[in-house]
């Protein structure tokens, strides 16, 4: 066993002490480090969060706990339409990008074909691009294509809610097909064998072995997506229309305008939903751990 | 669906052709495999050679060679995960060759098991019968009656993460052998034990193999395996096949260099052929071996160790045994034998292993002595290369 | 009878007949399996070609258009204009500061995550659990949320601030600064550093080291010559997932940064919102910073890094 992984524990150590004396001074400062990263990590949203329930107009002067800003949030219409139209993008689009990503994941890891380079490549890139990036590039296609669309036929599509699911699904499509492939990787090829070895036809392989086992990366892969959803404020705003904005792209607006304790209580509630998400998925890749692989 | 049942239904008699005598369990014919290389300019890698081989009903046959020469490929491709790329492959008369796993009556026992780990053991076992639309009772009865066979009563309920590595691989079996196969394939099923269990499993595999009278094609790349368990070895190396017979045969008369080597010590001695039954060895003594290579050619003659043996030179020599005078160069002492090298007086590069037993009444040597080292004309064999 | 058998093989001579497979008759069901991965794959690829790459043709195409007086597109004027404006003054400084914020920003977080990183592998795997998921939830939560935060503490009459001023120190303004918007950048990416940095770590084997040891390095050499070099690729692997975000900017330097502290990604979206549009000369910056990412991500690809 390594010293390393017994800080402080001085047993098996003590013989060694004068190897082991420099090495505690050094983990204490590694330590410190660690807590100050902690600090710096944590502090900015512990400090929201208590301010959210700061009764005073002003932001940063802290008058008396109430529930103020909290209630006005619910009764503004303009934040519960941005509320409503987040979450319908995020469940729509992730629903359609789990599908779409999990058979990109699947052709991508368990089959070999001429061109697969080339869509291994298109696959990636949408991780990587920076949002302005895409969200330029999806302004302007929606854009001209509704201009052909308009020169050909006459009806007139605009931008809204549709474009910003299909501009999600555009780069979550990418997210889910990363971790399911990595799940695929980890799982023994010998097992779909199996199954085809025991009489199982390729959809009964799939169904009864192969899906069973990579649910727990379909399940990941979709929180993923659902994160990312509603956490993507750049490309909503490049490609919402007049009336679909989503609660991101809301915040992002009113902060333009200036800060109100508004938004702090409408952080504060985006940030609960972010880590309702984080909690589900710590509680899927557990679920991944001992299911086996 | 009704593939699988077609295709599972009749007996071996069924599909063979009329009049022929029964058909082989499997045949192959000028089997090929080429795998593509890897990256743009590599040659393809030939895996497996043009291999004939005929396996009966009923045998237990093992796949032998050292590691990467082709045994886990040829199984493949008759259990379908793999396709060849030239060859045909018969079961029970029946052309499979480039059928799917799932339309072949064969089961495969994986090296690392391949459990699902998302089943018990009961839905592991039960999974090909429901996928061959065996009726509920039907399967449960089938499923139950092979959990005894392999002896994992009241484990029905458990992952295969909760069982013994030993405990995995009985229900890999059970999984195989519920289906009823024509034919077993097992892939060094026992590679992953630890060797007391693996000596156990080989006792129980074989006596499962006589009691259930199904053919197994076996691979391993253990001889001591293949020969307890086989009967017949096929010895595989670069993809070709070696030499196939019984563990007897293979191990009395090895046809090549390389099976005598591979399988057992042996003791390769060189010398130049006199006539059809005699051969000269390089320190000039004669001895009787049965060659039908040219006169004047050199012939490489296989005596396994334990064939040997040894003698004071001063002893008058027996004219119905051959011999060769040398002298004890180191001993290494077995407990149940002991290992004699010995130097030949006439020609210092003709090294001979005697494995002499430790009985009371043998006669012992220590380094240096003069022995004479002895054997019967019948324990030589002549190699083909 | 099963659909399986060719004719041939009901010749009665069948244990002594040459082979029935021609050489390569593999292919036939190698093909098969192939064309079949693709169809698994192509719903996708087709969505992925409507709605990326078609759009990212178009952003191309753009580039090489040209802006009215009034401010649309004209598609029918092709051009360099775009491209020969990259090299503006004002192009060049914006382009200066996103490159040195960038970096600065990579490497704070290198200087603050590696050490951290360190500690947390050579914690007992519980231990190490534990604080991984507390490493992970930032990560999780909302990044405009957390921008957010920033900009409260930095205020004016916000609680750093009064931190500032209550032990003695006056005037000091980070908000709507360059380093403002460094500070939340760091904050912003700093688990993008983080996470490499342990994978690399927690995998590297510490009998390596301690094999060092036995072979009289000192602490710092075992280092130097053991961890550091094998930990390499967690460096630039979260060196570049830091670096190309912070790069193109935009929503940090929106809510933190002032006059002085545009960067590129808020350039490039200002071209687009707002009365000074001019698409084509956003299109070719888009091209350019997509220029810049493409060579980041194969470096980073080439140092063997495959996920996030
Ligand atoms: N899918 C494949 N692609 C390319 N080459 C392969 C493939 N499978 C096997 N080979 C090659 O074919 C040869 C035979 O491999 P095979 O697995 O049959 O050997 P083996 O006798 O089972 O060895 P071992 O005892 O190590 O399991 C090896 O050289 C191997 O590298
Ligand atoms: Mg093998």
């Amino acid at each position: 066993m390594s010293v390393l992984e017994m800080p402080g524990a001085g047993g098996p150590d003590v013989a060694e002490d004068s190897l082991a004396r420099p090495r505690r001074a050094v983990d204490r400062v590694l330590a410190g480090n660690a807590w100050l990263v902690f600090a710096f990590l944590y502090l900015p949203i512990v400090v929201l969060i208590v301010y959210s329930f700061n009764d005073n107009q002003r932001v940063g002067i802290w008058t008396e706990a109430s529930l103020r800003w909290y209630g006005e949030m619910f009764g503004n219409a303009r934040v519960m339409d941005a509320l409503r139209n987040s979450i319908l993008v995020a469940i729509v689009s992730t629903a359609v990008a789990t599908v779409l990503g999990t058979a990109a994941g699947l052709s991508m890891e368990r089959y070999r074909y001429r061109g697969q380079r080339a869509f291994d490549g298109l696959l990636y890139l949408p991780v990587i691009i920076p949002d302005i990036t895409m969200a330029v590039m999806l302004l302007l296609f929606f854009v001209q294509t509704f201009d052909l669309i308009f020169l050909a036929t006459g009806i007139q599509f605009s931008r809204g809610l549709g474009t910003i699911m299909l501009a999600h699904v555009s780069f979550n499509i990418s997210f889910v097909a990363l971790v399911v492939r990595a799940r695929l990787a980890g799982l023994d090829g010998a097992l779909e064998e199996a199954a085809a070895d025991l009489y199982a036809n390729r959809w009964q392989a799939f169904r009864r072995v192969t899906l069973p086992l990579i649910a727990p990366g379909v399940a990941g892969g979709a929180l993923l997506a659902l994160t990312l959803s509603l956490d993507d404020v750049v490309i909503a705003e490049f490609v919402s229309g007049a009336g679909s904005t989503t609660l991101p792209v809301y915040v992002f607006g009113a902060l333009r305008r200036g800060v109100t304790p508004l938004i702090n209580a409408v952080s504060v509630l985006m940030l609960v939903g972010s880590i309702l998400l984080v909690l589900m998925s710590l509680a899927v890749s557990r679920g991944r751990e001992s299911s086996g692989g | 669906m009704s593939d699988v049942s077609v295709a599972r239904s009749g007996p071996s008699g069924a599909t063979a052709p009329e009049g022929a005598e029964r058909a082989a369990a499997v045949a192959l014919h000028g089997v090929t495999k080429r795998f593509p290389g890897a990256g743009k300019a590599a040659e393809p890698v030939t895996a497996v050679d043009a291999i004939d081989l005929e396996i009966a009903d009923g045998e237990f046959f093992s796949l032998l060679g050292p590691s990467g020469c082709g045994k886990t490929t040829t199984l493949r491709m008759i259990a379908g995960f793999e396709y060849p790329t030239a060859g045909s492959i018969r079961i029970f008369g029946e052309e499979v060759g480039l059928e799917p796993p799932n339309k072949r009556p064969v089961n495969t026992v994986f090296q690392s098991y391949a459990l699902f780990p998302h089943m018990t053991v009961a839905d592991n076992i039960a999974f090909g019968l429901q996928m061959q639309g065996v009726d509920r009772a039907e399967t449960t009865r089938r499923v139950a009656e092979v959990i005894d066979l392999v002896q994992l009563q009241g484990r029905e309920a458990r992952r295969p993460k909760q069982l013994s590595g030993g405990q995995q691989q009985r229900v890999a079996l059970a999984r195989a052998l519920v289906n009823h196969p024509k034919v077993l394939l097992l892939d060094e099923p026992l590679g992953a034990l630890d060797l007391k269990l693996r000596q156990t499993m080989q006792v129980e595999l074989k006596q499962l193999q006589e009691r259930v009278g199904i053919t197994f094609v076996y691979v391993t790349h253990d001889q001591e395996e293949a020969l307890t368990m086989s009967d017949r070895i096929a010895v595989m190396d670069g993809g070709r096949l070696l030499q196939v017979g019984t563990p007897q045969a293979i191990y009395d008369r090895p046809r090549t260099r390389f099976v005598a080597d591979f399988i057992g010590d042996t003791n390769l001695l060189t010398g130049t052929v006199v006539d059809a039954s005699t051969a000269r060895l390089g320190d000039g003594s004669p001895i009787r071996i049965e060659t039908d290579r040219a006169e004047g050619s050199t012939v490489t003659v296989a005596i396994r160790p334990e064939q040997l043996g040894l003698r004071d030179p001063d002893h008058p020599r027996d004219p119905a045994l051959d011999a060769v005078h040398g002298r004890v160069e180191r001993l290494t002492f077995l407990g149940n034998a002991t290992l004699y090298d010995v130097v030949a007086d006439n020609d210092p590069t003709l090294r001979i292993r005697v494995r002499q037993g430790n009985a009371p009444g043998i006669e012992h040597f220590t380094a240096g002595d003069a022995v004479r080292v002895r054997w019967m004309p019948s324990s030589a064999s002549a190699l083909d290369d | 009878m099963s659909t399986t058998v060719p004719p041939p093989d009901v010749q009665p001579d069948f244990d002594t007949s040459p082979p029935v497979h021609g050489a390569g008759l593999e292919r036939d069901a190698e093909k098969a399996a192939s064309r079949r991965g693709f169809l698994v794959g192509l719903p996708s690829y087709a969505y992925l070609v409507a709605f990326f790459a078609t759009p990212l043709l178009i952003v191309v195409v753009y580039s090489f258009a040209s802006r009215s007086v009034r401010g649309a597109t004209v598609l029918t004027d092709w051009n360099l204009r775009s491209y020969g404006r990259l090299t503006d003054s004002l192009v060049l400084t914006i382009a200066w500061r996103s490159l040195w914020i960038a970096t600065l920003t990579t490497l704070v977080c290198l200087l603050i995550a590696y050490p951290f990183a360190y500690y947390l592998s050579t914690r007992p795997a519980r231990i190490r659990a534990v604080l991984l998921v507390l490493v992970m939830i930032p990560f999780w939560s909302n990044f405009l949320v957390r921008t957010y935060a920033w900009r409260m503490l930095l205020g004016g009459d916000g609680p750093f601030t009064r931190l500032l001023e209550a032990v003695g120190i006056d005037g000091v303004q980070l908000l709507f600064t360059p380093t403002g918007v460094m500070v939340g950048l760091v904050y912003g990416y700093l688990p993008f550093m983080i996470l490499p940095l342990y994978a690399a770590l927690e995998r590297l084997d510490h009998s390596l080291v301690e094999a060092a040891r036995d072979l009289y390095a000192s602490g710092w050499q075992a280092f130097w010559k053991v961890t550091w070099p094998l930990s390499r690729p967690g460096v630039i692997a979260g060196s570049i997932l830091v670096f190309i975000p912070s790069f193109g900017a935009y929503v940090t330097p929106e809510i933190l940064g002032g006059r002085g502290s545009t960067m590129l990604g808020s350039y490039i979206a200002r071209q687009f919102i707002g009365s000074a549009s001019d698409w084509p000369f956003g299109s070719a910056l888009s091209v350019a910073i997509l220029v810049v990412m493409m060579i980041a991500a194969t470096a980073y690809f080439r140092a063997g890094g495959k996920n996030l």
